[in-house]
């Protein structure tokens, strides 16, 4: 069990789901509509009989006003396809408040993803090959992040046509918000971008001297923290944040900021606002 | 511990100013974060401080003031050896074959002239430096210079005098310079100084290590063959140093190859029996067969081995063959006279020497020019076959001569005397006549008369390599077939072809003597030359000089595996044969100041400088590894905002 996580808190959260997209998708058979013809209760269309159809589509109805025998089309049922993008590298435990909070979120998305009975899995990089997720506990074997990158920063994530993409990350790493986005929204029905800060990382405080390492090896840095360097920091990290928003909107995905230091179901409520989950 | 250079020491200051730099330089708490790039274009601090804390006793700052500390003691030349110096001693050592004479107690001044040196080895210590010089007309080193001990000792072991006589002034010039101002000089011989070439200055020491002895030996030796009767012959010259005559066992072998005797049986031995050798110069003649091959002839053994035996090979006469051609006449008999006065010289044809008349060679069809006329011959007898020289008598054909009317001279000649044709040669009385002018440069003139050329040489061309000469003579009317100078200027003539013939110049030579051998084209395969157990490869020209190498014997020249030439060398060495002039004393006494002086070689040859270095690279590495932006700490800390 991974340290600092309050799993009660999370099995408490339990209880909400992915919002699933009005758009069609694609998946396995299953309970949500998809985008092509099945055999769900709703109607779709009608077509002109061809001998071999099911005798029980036949719309007899229409047939007695127009003596033409047509079949009625209904909407398949699929069990929606869902990719957890999790961003791994090291910064992502840089505290061991943002650690917990990290370990929750994910554990709170598992959950709220396997509730509902989708095809779910966990992608942690390019190269490791996705991996299935039936219960939530299961990725708590992943919350272990030691990398010196994250998966956001790499081309050719395995990601399904047509499913629903939860990307979690601090996007604390120089990127270009448009590339990362599209790349995560490509050929998906819906995509949700959850970027994970510490309340120091958002809106530090004077500090006075400090030598800044970073916690991926990409340097570091003697610096005065004063009241100057903060204003410029929190502006620098605003314009961060707003071109992931912006970039989110362009494409149709949600985009939400959370604060680490929240519980379950706090950030629980938070993504339900957001339109990311919705309760059972 | 000692220093070569204290002042260096001064390098030690780097130490304070390294912790220093620790102390005063700002430490911030460290706090770990993620994504430094927000913060990059925040102001940096600069590195300096203001503010001094406690030193942090860290890996850096301890690394840091261990490199420095070794640099230091690099600098100042520190060594764990009591003092910096060590002495460089050069020593010259005799290389005369009289070094190898064996006295009554079975020594040599060899054998105690390397227990000498390697008394000097000890006395100088494991830090000293010696250089071992060998004498000769062109000294050379065997050890160092500057060697140690050890390698000294090596090379003396391999050391084995086999010189001529010779003046030690040369290697006594050449281990001055390598002594230089540091260095002290023994010079290790079996003699005493010659007290002006080989005159030892203050600071040296002539140390002999001889021992008179009576010797006999071969000092010179012939072998001849006398065409008419085939028999050939071996005289030897045996010289007793001593006052009282001797007796001898002379023995003369075949070398090399089974030879079947008088008798009819296959033995190498020719000859054993006793001689009575006097007091001074003796000869002794053995009369061999013709064609017997090289025999070599000793003497029974005695305090100097090397000059008790030599190897002689038979010559092989080089004959001259010569074709007259010039028209009947006072000229022809002069020439037929001449020739029949010289010895190793046939009539032949096409032979190797053309005797001709200028007129029948012909005016140029085949030349662009006059100096080209070479080989332009329409002679009744047919043109010369290639590798036979010409020497043209009469009227130079057109291109050759110039305008004017033939003139006939009386003096002054001048006479370009080094050349070999006009060695001995002086034209006095001579009436030179029916000179012609020649065109310019048609010739290279060895004799001239006023503006004429009298005796020139025509320029080889591609198709006629061989000498020509031009005697722009009427042999008809001239006086020079009845002076002095013709039979010497035909002798001439001839030797200088015989000298281009094929084959040794020599067959025996003494060594240390220039040996010359001529082939009739070019090697096709590697020349080596070989010597018992010693082989060296020669030079693949067709005219192949080396210098006979000791300690003699029978040489083979082969041409690749195929032999082509033997011949003897000896070493005849009248001087070196003389031991009662050997002395055992020692001269001079080393400069003790200039023994103390300390070599250049400095401390790198001490191990301490090596470990000293290492230490540095290491500390410097380890330093540059620890602090090596690329091994930030995967974790340090994840309390919030870290501190360090």
């Amino acid at each position: 069990m991974q340290p600092g996580i309050d799993w009660a808190a999370v099995q408490a959260a339990a209880a909400w789901r992915l919002v699933v997209p009005r758009t069609p998708m694609r998946g396995r058979v299953g309970e949500r509509l998809g985008a092509g013809t099945g055999s769900s209760l709703e109607f779709q269309d009608h077509r002109p009989y061809v001998p071999g159809d099911d005798l029980r589509h036949v719309d007899w109805k229409a047939f007695a006003r127009s003596e033409v025998l047509s079949i009625r089309l209904y909407r398949e049922e699929i069990a929606p396809r869902i990719d957890l993008v999790i961003d791994r590298s090291r910064s992502m435990v840089a505290t061991e408040l943002k650690q917990r909070a990290y370990g929750e979120l994910v554990a709170l998305l598992a959950s709220a993803s396997t509730s509902m009975s989708a095809d779910t899995r966990l992608v942690t990089s390019a190269a490791a090959p996705p991996i299935p997720l039936h219960r939530p506990d299961e990725v708590q074997r992943f919350l272990d992040c030691d990398a010196t990158s994250g998966a956001m920063e790499e081309l050719g994530l395995q990601l399904r046509r047509q499913s629903m993409r939860v990307a979690v990350s601090d996007f604390l790493f120089p990127h270009d918000p448009d590339t990362i986005v599209g790349r995560l929204a490509r050929d998906g029905a819906s995509l949700a971008i959850i970027q994970l800060t510490t309340r120091d990382e958002a809106e530090p405080d004077v500090e006075g001297g400090r030598r800044l390492v970073d916690v991926e090896g990409r340097g570091e840095l003697d610096v005065t923290i004063d009241a100057r360097t903060v204003a410029e920091y929190r502006a620098r990290f605003n314009r961060l944040r707003q071109g992931l928003s912006r970039a989110a909107r362009r494409t149709g995905a949600t985009f939400v900021h959370l604060m680490a230091g929240a519980t379950p179901r706090q950030v629980a409520r938070v993504l339900a606002d957001a339109g990311i989950l919705e309760p059972r | 511990m000692t220093f070569a250079a204290p002042l260096g020491l001064l390098a030690l200051l780097a130490i304070p100013a390294i912790v220093a730099i620790h102390l005063l330089r700002r430490r911030f708490p460290v706090r770990p974060i993620a994504g430094l790039f927000l913060w990059q274009a925040a102001h940096d601090v600069p590195d300096g401080g203001r503010r001094i804390d406690k030193l942090p006793w860290t890996t850096s700052l301890l690394l840091e003031c261990l490199a420095a500390l070794a640099l230091a003691l690099i600098v100042s030349g520190a060594t764990l050896a009591p003092s910096a110096s060590s002495e460089h001693l050069v020593v010259l050592l005799d290389d005369s074959v009289s070094m190898t004479a064996i006295d009554s107690r079975g020594e040599s001044p060899r054998a105690r002239v390397v227990a000498r040196v390697r008394d000097e080895i000890n006395r100088i210590g494991p830090r000293g430096r010696i250089t071992l010089v060998r004498s000769g007309e062109r000294p050379a080193l065997i050890a160092g210079p500057a060697a140690f001990g050890a390698e000294a000792e090596s090379a003396l072991a391999a050391w084995m005098p086999l010189a001529r006589q010779h003046s030690l002034a040369a290697g006594l010039r050449l281990s001055r310079e390598l002594a230089g101002d540091s260095g002290s000089l023994l010079i290790l011989s079996d003699r005493q100084s010659d007290g002006t070439t080989e005159r030892i200055v203050p600071g040296e020491i002539w140390a002999a290590a001889g021992i008179p002895l009576a010797n006999i030996g071969i000092v010179d030796a012939h072998r001849s063959v006398n065409a008419d009767t085939k028999q050939g012959a071996l005289s030897l010259t045996v010289r007793n140093y001593s006052d009282a005559p001797a007796k001898r066992v002379l023995r003369v072998t075949v070398v090399g190859r089974p030879f079947k005797g008088a008798n009819g049986a296959s033995d190498t031995e020719i000859l054993v029996r006793n001689v009575d050798v006097p007091a001074g110069t003796s000869s002794i003649s053995i009369p061999l067969p013709a064609a017997t091959p090289p025999v070599r002839a000793s003497l029974s053994d005695d305090a100097l081995v090397s000059d008790n035996a030599v190897v002689m090979v038979e010559p092989q006469p080089q004959i001259v063959a010569v074709d007259d051609r010039l028209k009947d006449g006072r000229g022809k008999a002069a020439l037929e006279k001449a020739i029949g006065a010289l010895a190793g010289v046939i009539p032949g044809s096409p032979g190797h020497l053309a005797f001709l008349d200028s007129s029948d060679v012909a005016s140029g069809s085949s030349r662009t020019n006059g100096a080209n006329l070479a080989s332009g011959f329409s002679g009744t007898n047919g043109p010369p076959a290639p590798g036979v020289w010409q020497a043209r008598f009469g009227r130079p054909a057109p291109p050759l001569a110039g305008d004017g009317t033939p003139e006939d001279f009386i003096g002054p000649f001048v006479l370009e005397k080094r050349h070999p044709l006009l060695q001995g040669v002086t034209l006095g009385g001579v009436v030179w006549t029916g000179v012609f002018p020649l065109s310019p440069g048609a010739v290279h003139p060895l004799a001239s008369g006023g503006d004429r050329a009298l005796i020139g040489t025509l320029a080889p061309t591609a198709t006629a390599a061989d000498p020509t000469f031009l005697f722009n003579l009427d042999l008809e009317r001239t006086n020079l077939i009845r002076s002095p100078d013709w039979p010497i200027l035909i002798s001439n003539l001839v030797e200088m072809r015989r000298r281009e013939l094929p084959g040794p110049e020599r067959w025996n030579y003494r060594v240390g003597e220039w040996v010359r051998i001529r082939f009739d084209s070019q090697p096709a395969r590697p020349l080596h030359l070989r010597m018992g157990t010693f082989e060296r490869d020669l030079p693949g020209t067709r005219l192949v000089e080396f210098v006979a190498p000791a300690p003699g014997g029978l040489a083979k020249i082969l041409e690749g595996d195929q032999l082509r030439y033997e011949i003897g060398i000896n070493p005849l060495d009248e001087s070196e044969g003389d031991l009662r002039r050997a002395r055992t004393e020692s001269i001079g006494k080393f400069d003790d100041a200039r023994r103390e002086r300390a070599i250049e070689s400095g401390a790198a040859f001490d191990p301490i400088f090596w470990l000293l270095l290492a230490v540095c690279t290491a500390a410097m590495f380890c330093n540059w590894w620890l602090l090596s932006p690329r091994r930030v700490p995967a974790r340090r800390s994840h309390s919030e905002g870290g501190r360090a």
